[in-house]
C-alpha cells in the first residue's frame, strides 16, 4: 500500500467513484489508478489491457456459481508491474470506474477534435 | 487534459477491433485457398491448383497490409488463430462456388469497416481501404468468371479438363 504519493507533475481527475479514482498525468503520458488500497501507474497499453481483462470477467456467471470456491479473481496483466486480487464486489466497482474513465477519455477526445476543427 | 488516447493511436478501439477481424478473415481466406490448391492438385487439376496457390499468396499479402497498418497507426495487431479449414470438396465446381462465396464475404466485411469509418469520419482508414475495394473488384470478377466457365464449356466429356486449362488464363485488366 502506498500511503503518500510524491509527485512533481500535476494530475488531472479523469473519473472518481466511491471505490476509487483514475488520474491522468499529461507530463508522464500515463494514468494513475487509485483502487483497492494502492495507486498504480498504467501507460496506454497497460490501461487498455486492464480494461480488456476486467471486461472479460463474466460477473453474472460468477454470481450464479454455487461452488464453494472463494469469489476472488486475480487480474494479472502481461508486461505490467501490477496485479490485482479482487473480490466480486471490487471487480464490479473497478469495472464501473474503468467504464466511466473511458467515457471521459472519449469525451475529452471529442472536445479536442471539436476545438481543433474550430481553430482551423 | 491532453488527449492521450489520440496521441498514442490514430485509429479508434472499434476500428482496431474491426481491422483485426479483417486480418483474421484474410488469414482464413489464405488457408482456404491453400486447401483448395491441394484438393485441385490431388485430383489432377493442376492449372486450378496453381491459380489457388496464387490466390492464397495474395490473401496473405492482404493480411499483412492490414496487420502493418494497425501497427503503423499505433494499434495492437493480433496474430490470428486459423482453424477448421475444409480439406475435402465434393466436386470441382464446388471448389469455385466456395471461392466466390469467400470473396463475397470479404467484400462485405470491408464494406462494413468502411461504413464504420464513415460514421467516425476516419478518413485516413477510408483512404487505406480504397485499395482493397478496388482489389475486391478483381477478386470477385476472377471468381465469378471461373464459375462462368462451367456454364460456357460444360463439364461433360473433356469439359473439366478444358475448364482447368482456362482457369489459369483468367485475367482482370480493367482500368476503370
Amino acid at each position: 500500500m502506498i500511503a503518500t504519493i510524491t509527485t512533481t507533475t500535476p494530475w488531472t481527475d479523469v473519473f472518481k467513484t466511491s471505490a476509487g479514482a483514475i488520474y491522468q498525468s499529461d507530463a508522464e503520458r500515463c494514468w494513475y489508478v487509485d483502487f483497492a488500497g494502492k495507486v498504480a501507474k498504467f501507460d496506454y497499453r497497460c490501461l487498455l489491457k486492464l480494461r480488456k481483462s476486467v471486461y472479460h470477467i463474466d460477473i453474472e456467471q460468477a454470481l450464479l456459481n454455487t461452488t464453494k470456491d472463494p469469489d476472488v479473481e486475480i487480474i494479472f496483466i502481461c508486461a505490467c508491474d501490477h496485479c490485482y486480487v479482487l473480490s466480486l464486489l471490487q471487480i464490479i466497482a473497478l469495472k464501473e470506474l474503468l467504464e466511466g474513465t473511458f467515457v471521459m477519455l472519449e469525451l475529452n477526445h471529442i472536445l479536442h477534435e471539436r476545438l481543433c476543427s474550430i481553430a482551423s | 487534459m491532453k488527449d492521450l488516447l489520440r496521441i498514442k493511436s490514430l485509429i479508434s478501439t472499434e476500428i482496431e477491433v474491426l481491422l483485426n477481424q479483417q486480418v483474421k478473415k484474410e488469414a482464413l481466406s489464405s488457408s482456404i485457398y491453400l486447401s483448395m490448391a491441394s484438393w485441385c492438385n490431388r485430383n489432377g487439376y493442376d492449372f486450378s491448383s496453381d491459380y489457388f496457390f496464387k490466390q492464397s499468396e495474395e490473401e496473405r499479402v492482404h493480411q499483412l497490409k492490414f496487420y502493418k497498418y494497425i501497427l503503423d497507426m499505433g494499434g495492437n495487431a493480433i496474430s490470428p488463430e486459423v482453424t477448421g479449414i475444409k480439406q475435402e470438396y465434393n466436386s470441382f465446381r464446388e471448389v469455385f462456388e466456395e471461392a466466390l462465396d469467400q470473396e463475397i464475404s470479404v467484400t462485405q466485411s470491408i464494406k462494413n469497416i468502411y461504413a464504420r469509418c464513415m460514421k467516425e469520419q476516419d478518413f485516413v482508414t477510408m483512404e487505406f481501404l480504397n485499395w482493397f475495394l478496388k482489389e475486391q473488384r478483381e477478386e470477385e470478377y476472377k471468381a465469378r468468371r471461373a464459375l462462368e466457365l462451367f456454364e460456357v464449356i460444360g463439364e461433360e466429356g473433356t469439359g473439366r479438363w478444358q475448364i482447368d486449362k482456362n482457369v489459369g488464363q483468367i485475367k482482370y485488366d480493367s482500368e476503370a
